[in-house]
């Protein structure tokens, strides 16, 4: 076995005429957090969500664990240890913080470790735990993406995607989301996160790629990648323009 | 530039001449008709342009408005009754009728309009059938209409059938007619966005409730009189077939096979569907069963219709609704 | 005074009767969004069933029952997976059409096998009196089906409530791409939903088929009267179903009263009509935006 716990070669989706991304690579180390950095419409979620089957790439392969997993159903894909975050609206309004939470541990692995889940999203994000009993609609923003991240954890997962971790939110609680995130990355849960701030995604991350109209244009340890050079990418300065 | 443009506006001119051509050919077939293709034939005509008018006017609602109604049966029983009170039980002429049961589907269709305007999407469905079978039971009920026993209109044995299948195109025509001018007007494009996005279309300023009304009148009155023909084709009534939601099935059938939101779909399906009725005639009892599975597996592999699938395939518009921009020159 | 009590009663009781046939049709519509028009000509097949069934095993209901639930759960199953999962993304008109289609095969089909005749499905209590006083006289059937209907809705909703795949099937219909993404099959859960809902349209058809006669175009009376429930009720709501029957039972046992015998149906539809210009999404509303 590799290295590197999910592969992604030459992937590229189109979304009828429009080619949302084009021949993109991306390798997440196992045990690392790995940042994919881009602005609106680089790309980005549209790869998260040809890595988990939500959309069938028209070229390219996924690889988890070495095993291959293209084009199979999101159900099937999550099933392998691999559990999604979609941004913070992705949840189930409808139902309760603790529903929301069970949903999370559907599949039967986790079903079984139940209680010791709840034991450990509880006393990491204690807030949910307070407002268990309420529909999840009632939340701030904040506490949604906490919820997203709980109830990926709940699926006790190998490795968590989170999309778009910061968006909308206050900066004190950008900062509390991501030290919960290392805390979780220390016990081996790998991380693979899109984020808009690109500061922060650098700073946390061990690796980064950044996206750039549907292609990656850099990639690299994020210590080692220039600031500057990643913004201008993000922004869409000169050469990248 | 600009001569591709006049060479383009040449080329419609052309196509828009050959469907002329086209149409009169049809025309002057259809008017010569009687005289050389026989009773049988002509008897098929007859119900083929009156099931093609009420499936126009279902189309206009469902395919155009939004509005899926499975009462339209309410407007052809009250036509019906209408037709056999002012002959059966008032000895007065069938010209009496037509002009009765319109003014009739006017009002009641106003009326009911207070109620089920409020009513949207599958509650609006809901509500025209209930209404429907309300008026199914309250007909069953009222001893000035002989309760079940209804009528025989006997008037209908004695018109003569060459004026009646005139009569019966013109009504084919004036539905076609009144579904194209409804299209092309301000109204029809105020339609189209409507459909498209009703919250959208209100906030720009499309009058939501009046254009609705309008088309739900419209159609209604257009039923009605159609519904009159009808019964004269048929001749007898109970309120079991005047309110059966058989006439609204076999609407959605013949919208569905020709293709919804199109106004060639209901030509087409009225013709599928009269012919395939009178095929499966000697079948009895398979024949609704056959149509029904035509009706799904059609929707399963060509959901827009024989029309919507022509139209996709090979750009077929034969009455050009869709607005084109028209070139500068 | 007597006939007024004995009304409210039979119009309460028949409520339960209503409150079932309408479920069904609710739970699909409340998780997948769909108004299924084939629901009143599928819960008539199933009183057939019932029936042959109850020929060939000489009216042990238990089993009939058992039976005519699994025939029917099969049934629902291929329904929903290669016809209705086809096309539920396509938006609502080609979804409702399937079923519009299917509901016509079904009636025809119904009509071809077993003629036009009335049938019924005989059971031991269908005739007995259960209370019968100088004031009130309750029929076992009636009570039966009141019975059985509290009894099935308080199930379902504890199912759909308090399970695991009854909170999948709520995800599903709550938020599709979560529910995906928490490793839920939706359109497994939408059939689920289906054989579900076809099991208490067994249930109804058989207590149908034991209090009235039934013919093989019997259908669509009762989809209206499903309809009438889950509208009063609200759709998608399951406690709202015996709110809904007994609504519509009570308006046309009272208007039967007041009226004549004649108007009971007439009233039903009335009230309905009342109901749906008042407060259009029902009185219990739960409808999921699809």
């Amino acid at each position: 076995m590799s290295e590197y716990i999910l592969r992604a070669e030459n992937l590229s989706v189109s979304y009828g005429d429009f080619r949302a991304v084009t021949n993109a690579s991306l390798k997440v180390k196992e045990g690392s957090i790995t940042a994919l950095i881009g602005a609106n419409g680089a790309g980005k979620s549209t790869l998260l969500s040809a890595i988990m089957g939500e959309h069938k790439p028209t070229e390219g392969h996924v690889f988890f664990e070495d095993r291959e997993v293209t084009g199979l159903k999101p159900s099937v894909i999550v099933r392998n240890g691999i559990a999604m975050a979609p941004e913070g609206s992705c949840i189930f309004d409808e139902m309760t913080v603790r529903e929301n939470l069970l949903m999370g541990c559907y599949q039967k692995r986790a079903a079984a470790k139940k209680n010791e889940l709840f034991e450990k999203v509880y006393s990491l994000f204690p807030i949910l735990k307070e407002k268990e009993k309420q529909l999840s609609s009632f939340l701030s923003g904040g506490q949604r993406q906490m919820l997203a991240i709980a109830r990926a954890i709940m699926a006790d997962p190998k490795m968590i995607i989170c999309d778009e971790l910061s968006l909308g939110l206050a900066p004190v609680v950008i900062g509390e989301i991501y030290e919960k995130l290392t805390e979780i990355n220390k016990e081996g849960v790998t991380f693979l996160i899109v984020d808009q701030d690109v500061g922060r995604s650098l700073e946390y991350s061990d690796y980064s790629y950044v996206m750039v109209k549907g292609g990656m244009v850099m990639e690299g340890p994020s210590c080692d990648l220039p600031i500057e050079e990643v913004k201008d990418a993000y922004f869409g300065i000169n050469k990248y323009a | 530039m600009k001569n591709n443009h006049s060479s383009l506006r040449a080329q419609s001119k052309t196509a828009s001449l050959i469907k002329l051509i086209v149409a009169a050919v049809i025309l002057i077939v259809l008017i010569v008709m009687p005289f050389v293709g026989g009773a049988y034939i002509r008897n098929i005509l007859i119900l083929i342009f009156l099931y093609m008018a009420v499936s126009q006017m279902w189309n206009l609602l469902a395919g155009y408005t939004g509005l899926v109604s499975l009462g339209m049966q309410a407007f052809i029983g009250l036509a019906g009754y209408v037709l056999a009170l002012t002959t059966q039980q008032y000895g007065k002429p069938i010209w009496l009728a037509f002009i009765l049961a319109a003014v009739i589907a006017v009002v009641f269709a106003l009326i009911i309009s207070l109620p089920i305007f409020k009513m949207k999407g599958v509650y609006f469905t809901i509500g025209t059938w209930i209404i429907a079978e309300a008026l199914y039971v309250f007909f069953a009920n009222w001893a000035f209409v002989k309760y079940s026993i209804g009528y025989n209109i006997t008037v209908a044995y004695r018109m003569n059938l060459n004026t009646f299948y005139y009569l019966c195109l013109v009504i084919g025509i004036v539905s076609i007619a009144v579904v194209l001018f409804i299209l092309r007007s301000k109204t029809g494009l105020a339609l189209m966005a409507m459909r498209d996005n009703e919250d959208a279309a209100e906030v720009r300023g499309v009058r939501l409730y009046r254009t609705k009304l309008m088309c739900f009148l419209i159609a209604s009155v257009v039923t009605a009189i159609a519904g009159v023909a009808l019964y004269l084709n048929l001749a007898y009534i109970r309120p079991t077939n005047a309110f059966s939601i058989e006439w609204t099935v076999s609407m959605v059938f013949i919208v569905i096979i020709g293709g919804i939101g199109t106004i060639e779909g209901p030509i087409i399906g009225a013709i599928i569907y009269v012919l395939l009725s009178q095929i499966l005639y000697n079948f009895a009892g398979y024949s609704n069963l056959i149509l029904g599975i035509i009706a799904v597996i059609l929707i399963m592999v060509a959901p827009k219709g024989i029309m919507g699938y022509l139209e996709e395939r090979f750009a077929w518009d034969i009455f050009g609704i869709r607005r084109r921009i028209k070139p500068k020159s | 005074m007597e006939l007024l009590i004995q009304s409210i009663v039979t119009g309460i009781l028949l409520g339960g009767l209503y409150a079932i046939v309408g479920l069904g049709l609710s739970l699909v519509f409340g998780i997948m969004g769909l108004t299924n028009i084939a629901h009143g000509n599928l819960m008539i097949m199933c009183s057939f069933i019932v029936m042959v069934f109850g020929t060939v095993f000489n009216g042990n209901i238990i089993l009939m029952l058992v039976l005519a639930i699994a025939c029917m759960v099969v049934f629902g199953f291929l329904f929903q997976n290669f016809l209705v999962n086809k096309v539920i993304d396509k938006g609502p008109n080609p979804a409702l059409l399937v079923t519009f289609g299917v509901s016509i095969v079904i009636q025809n089909a119904l009509q071809l096998i077993f003629g036009a005749d009335a049938r019924s499905i005989k059971s031991a209590f269908a005739t007995v009196n259960v209370v019968s006083s100088d004031y009130v006289s309750i029929s076992g059937a009636y009570l039966a089906n009141f019975v059985v209907a509290v009894v099935v809705i308080v199930l379902l909703s504890l199912f759909i409530k308090r399970t695991r795949m009854g909170r999948a099937i709520r995800a599903s219909a709550n938020n599709v791409r979560a529910a995906e993404l928490m490793g839920v099959n939706t359109k497994l859960m939408y059939s689920v939903t289906m054989c579900i809902a076809m099991a208490t349209a067994c249930i109804a058809g058989l207590l149908v088929g034991n209090t009235f006669v039934f013919y093989p175009y019997s259908g669509p009376q009762y989809l209206i009267i499903a309809f009438g429930v889950v509208v009063i009720g609200g759709m998608g709501s399951i406690p709202g179903t015996l709110l809904g029957g007994i609504i519509l039972g009570l308006a046309q046992l009272l208007g039967s009263y007041f009226f004549g015998t004649g108007y009971q149906i007439f009233s039903g539809y009335i009230v309905m009509l009342i109901l749906l210009t008042v407060c259009p999404a029902g009185l219990l509303s739960n409808a999921k935006r699809k």
